[in-house]
């Protein structure tokens, strides 16, 4: 009887152990294989292209969350593990605004992976942080003269250069040519014509599609990125030499004052919220005349209305004068780094290495057609490259883009890579800003110098 | 002998407890005590080292004018959620137990928005209020009730009001479930001898069904308070704080500071403090349900 | 005066009827909405926003939803994990409520009063000592390591609720037991849990509601896609390069069904299982 007993009471207790086991298998992480012997280091020899023995695990997480561009990457991993069956590499996925969370969190608690895209912003954070490597020996590997030269110069410090660039883009002007024909208007060269056209349309369609949408929310860089297009074309940056924000200059307050009076007048009420998605979204379903973004648009409008493509097109960014430099660009030069907690820097260096091959890297680019351009010079004569039919169809895009990638540099870069510039697009202190004005009808000056003090303040505790 | 029989006796009833204090101790009290210790330190989220820096941080939170207005938006967000919580649900109890017909059926249907994960919940208001293609809105419109799109989740005037009702909407059903359920609970021969005795309905609401009910209901808005107080999820998925900080609750603020700033000893300051102020307002309720029990029935 | 009578409960009824109507339709809307946005086709959810019914019935979204972004295997873990979150608290939170009841009871009413406090521990507050934490013990992006932070807020609120349960159990009953010769664990599996069934089944449903709706934690927590929960998923679906409504509606479609077919369900034991326990 009592033997019975203990025994029912075994069982009951093997059931849970049984339990417990099964949420630990299948969540177990082979993390197993750091013991094994990196066995080489290879690419770091110069020139030898001979293949070493790799092996071990690495994880590796981008942001390219859906479509052609994570199946691309895949694949290339795929095809490197089959190369070097010693290795694996785990892709894990995170939307650019979980990213930073990611990262940030995974810093503390030791968690970060071996190798990532990053966003130009975040470079400097993590430099600061000590986080990422120096990987001038595998730039200098892939051969550093191939690589366009601001995109470098924005990820060095201290001489050593910290993330490798994977392609770049920048913000260009969008269009509608048919809502242009219906109304007569030429496509706007300063921003007094962009705001007289974008009233024109808006008022005219009368809900239906908005003259030009103004994103503001605090979840994301949007206003920042809007202000400022402003203030560059206006030759001032958002961060002065020094080091401080600017958002007092008279070029910073013409351009807050702008964009909210464009907002009041031509952009939908809820775009106060919008992040980069939601603003884009609205271009996708035809729904705003003019926008700013890359060329990733191209293939947002083909997945939501394929009917409008031929309708569609970008040019260069407004300015202040009739006849002024075009200078209202941000480029953005997305790269990878290889973080310092990685057991196996080596197989990383390898696999990016790797990516660059021309039977990798054209098909990755080419993954968003026009909208990932080349960050090696050669690319561009590639013969499949240029015979991709949306680089053809939107070839007046790309001369746009790869123009204006030139003039270009991240928001607040403009006197090189620092941690302000990352915390100026991240904190939401400028939309903040924004929605302020608008909601509670602050002054524009005391607003502005609100946001400044407030964001000199981050940048002071940033460096504590 | 006898002794020892006594001491594994005593093991046995400790160990039936020690489980629960382990988890007690090791999940709650450690990350409790590293709050509390780092919010007197300058640590920064990704960064190893750190200093003390007394009690600057505290200094710098109520000196902060975003911290107070998050706080009274807290406020706000607690009372007027709970008070509408409360009285949606206990209404639809009190309705529920007095028809006859399609009880069960009424009762289902209300019971649906509990089911909600809070994703689902952001999302599925989010879409069906959208400024732009929101049914609600644009229904709105061509009914005439307004004359152009309402916003509810950008203007001043709506945003807090939304989530509120968004709030209320999610929690009306705990409340109207367990006021349901003690209800039940009430002998109906006390209503007959009432009502033999002349009561009014009124009356036989103050003096049975409330006395009998109003544990529950105390112990439940114990847990609300909190729990509305405390949520995170709600507010951050469905409008993040804004616009213009204008639904900013203390969590959120907590959140931006810890993880946006990186300023982890900032933000573990305001979480201390907010724990201090919860503790408060439990001490005052824990006097009012020690009265509820020795005035309650049996 | 029987008539009057009759036309105010009459009165009242519809009253009644007419605010539960309207309570209803308010409750069920979203999910109405839900599965008919998630049927729809990609245009007409923009061109007609306020056209309740599909004019054409297209399952695509559920297929990109099973298909591309392999829900199901999101849905399995959130169910692994509130499942086994259940099940290790229930029965620590069960040991532990018996225990502080039967020999601990001086203890009893201060303990239920700390757990409590445990209770208003900001899940915000804990966040980043739960991620070190996790993270040292080599459990970060396991699904393990979530059923571990989610026994804090899961195993306070069960011994609360349990320890009421607890106290309706007779003594004399155990002590028989005991005279049988059986053992405290014995008492406690033979006699006593089978009387405090009701209770423990509600205790347990609301632990696995609370862990199957619980986000900061996973979002922080997990990273690789096929560890995480529906939740989680949901929210990256947000963060996509190109914002699907209808996906994301098909999405919560097959996150929100099950859980209200569950609620449905079981909707007599929660209420009653609560009821008795927290008035006692």
């Amino acid at each position: 009887m009592k033997a019975k007993k203990i025994l029912s009471l075994v069982l009951s207790l093997l059931m849970l152990l049984s339990v417990f086991t099964a949420c630990g298998t299948q969540a177990g992480e082979p993390n197993d294989t750091a013991t094994a012997p990196a066995s080489s280091a290879p690419a770091q020899s110069e020139g030898s292209s001979e293949p070493a023995k790799l092996s071990g695990d690495i994880i590796f997480w981008h942001s390219f969350t859906q479509g052609p561009r994570m199946e691309t990457l895949q694949s290339a991993a795929d095809a490197f593990m089959k190369q070097n069956p010693g290795v694996k590499i785990t892709i894990e996925t995170f939307s650019w605004s979980d990213f930073y969370t990611k990262w940030t969190t995974g810093l503390a608690s030791g968690n970060v992976p071996d190798m990532s895209t990053a966003q130009p912003g975040h470079v400097s954070e993590m430099i600061n942080a000590e986080a990422i490597l120096p990987l001038d020996d595998l730039i200098n590997s892939i051969g550093r003269e191939r690589f366009y030269e601001a995109p470098l110069t924005e990820m060095t410090a201290d001489g050593s250069t910290y993330a490798v660039p994977l392609y770049s883009h920048a913000q260009v002007m969008w269009y509608r040519k048919d809502l242009l024909q219906k109304y007569n208007l030429q496509v706007p060269t300063t921003w007094d014509e962009l705001y007289e056209a974008a009233s024109i349309i808006n008022k005219g369609e009368g809900g239906a599609v908005f003259g030009c949408s103004v994103p503001m929310g605090t979840n994301d860089m949007m206003a920042t990125r809007y202000l400022n297009f402003y203030v560059r074309s206006a030759g001032e940056t958002l961060i002065t030499k020094d080091g401080k924000a600017n958002l007092t200059s008279q070029a910073a307050i013409d351009g807050i004052n702008y964009w909210v009076k464009m907002y009041k007048n031509n952009s939908p009420s809820d775009s106060i919220n919008y992040n980069v998605l939601d603003q884009a979204t609205l271009y996708y379903q035809g729904k705003n005349a003019f926008d700013f973004n890359s060329a990733f648009h191209i293939s947002g409008v083909e997945a939501n209305r394929p009917d409008l493509m031929d309708y569609i097109d970008c040019a260069p960014m407004p300015t202040i004068k009739k006849g002024d430099a075009q200078t209202g660009y941000e480029t953005s030069n997305i790269p990878m780094v290889i973080w310092k907690n990685s057991k196996h820097p080596e197989i990383s260096k390898a696999f990016i290495e790797y990516l660059y091959q021309p039977e990798n890297y054209v098909p990755f680019l080419l993954s968003v057609p026009v909208g990932m351009l080349p960050a090696i010079k050669e690319v561009v004569n590639d013969a499949t490259f240029n015979s991709n039919a949306t680089v053809q169809k939107f070839n007046n895009a790309l001369n746009v883009i790869s123009n204006a990638v030139g003039y270009g540099t991240a928001i607040g870069m403009e006197y090189g890579p620092r941690v302000e510039a990352g915390l100026i697009t991240s904190q939401g202190v400028i939309e903040s800003m924004f929605q302020d004005i608008i909601l509670n009808g602050t002054d524009v000056q005391k607003a502005a110098k609100a946001a400044e003090d407030r964001l000199n303040e981050l940048f002071e505790a940033a460096k504590e | 002998m006898n002794k020892h029989k006594k001491l594994l006796s005593k093991i046995t009833a400790f160990s039936f407890v020690l489980p629960a204090i382990l988890v007690v101790g090791l999940l709650l009290l450690y990350p409790v005590a590293s709050s509390i210790f780092y919010s007197f330190t300058s640590k920064n989220l990704i960064k190893t080292t750190y200093k003390f820096v007394g009690l600057k941080n505290y200094i710098k939170v109520l000196s902060d004018s975003t911290f107070i207005s998050s706080f009274l938006t807290s406020l706000k967000w607690t009372i007027f959620s709970l008070i509408g919580q409360v009285v949606v649900g206990f209404t639809a109890a009190l309705a529920l137990e007095h028809i006859r017909r399609g009880k069960g059926f009424y009762r289902t249907i209300l019971i649906i928005p509990w089911a909600f994960p809070s994703i689902v919940i952001a999302m599925s208001w989010k879409w069906i209020l959208n400024g732009v293609y929101g049914f609600v809105p644009i229904a709105l419109v061509k009914l005439g009730i307004f004359s152009e799109i309402p916003q509810f989740f950008t203007t001043k005037e709506f945003v807090f009001a939304t989530l509120l009702f968004i709030n209320i909407w999610f929690g009306a059903p705990l409340i109207m479930v367990n006021v349901l359920s003690a209800l039940q609970t009430i002998p109906k021969d006390q209503y007959e001898a009432a009502r033999i005795d002349g009561a009014t309905s009124l009356q036989q609401f103050r003096y049975i069904t409330l006395p009998h009910i109003s544990v529950v209901v105390g112990l439940l808005v114990v847990l609300r308070t909190i729990w509305v107080f405390n949520n995170f999820d709600l507010i951050y998925l469905i409008t993040g704080g804004g616009p213009a900080n204008l639904t900013q609750t203390v969590p959120i603020y907590a959140y931006n500071v810890g993880w946006g700033q990186k300023q982890l000893g900032v933000a573990s300051a305001v979480t201390v403090l907010l724990l201090v102020f919860l503790l408060v307002i439990c001490a005052i309720y824990f006097r009012i349900l020690n009265k509820l029990e020795k005035e309650g029935p049996q | 005066m029987n008539k009057s009578k009759l036309n105010r409960s009459l009165l009242t009824d519809s009253i009644s009827y007419l605010y539960l109507t309207i309570l209803a339709v308010i409750a069920a809307f979203p999910l109405l909405w839900i599965i008919l946005s998630a049927v729809k086709e990609k245009g007409e959810m923009i061109t007609n926003p306020t056209a309740l019914f599909p004019k054409k019935l297209t399952l695509d979204n559920f297929r990109v939803v099973i298909e591309q972004l392999h829900f199901g295997s999101n849905m399995l873990n959130s169910v692994i994990v509130a499942g086994c979150t259940t099940i290790v608290s229930v029965i620590i939170a069960a040991l532990g409520a018996y225990g502080v009841v039967r020999f601990f009871p001086r203890f009893g009413k201060v303990m239920t009063r700390v757990l409590i406090t445990t209770y208003m521990f900001p899940p915000i507050l804990l966040a980043v000592p739960y991620s070190i934490l996790v993270g040292k013990a080599g459990l970060v992006n396991s699904r393990i390591g979530l059923v571990i932070t989610y026994l804090s807020f899961s195993v306070p609120y069960a011994i609360w609720l349990l320890v009421g349960f607890f106290k309706t159990v007779p003594l004399e009953m155990e002590e028989a037991a005991y005279v049988d010769g059986a053992n405290r664990l014995q008492v406690f599996i033979q006699i006593v849990m089978p009387i405090v069934t009701p209770g423990v089944i509600a205790v347990a449903i609301y632990t696995f509601i609370n862990a199957w709706n619980e986000f900061l934690y996973s979002l922080i927590l997990i990273n690789s896609s096929n560890k995480m929960t529906v939740g989680i998923i949901l929210k990256s679906l947000e963060g996509q390069e190109v914002m699907d409504w209808g996906v994301m509606m098909a999405a919560s479609a097959m996150v929100v069904i099950p859980s209200v077919i569950f609620f449905m369900l079981i909707q007599k034991k929660i209420a009653g299982g609560l009821a008795a326990g927290s008035i006692k």
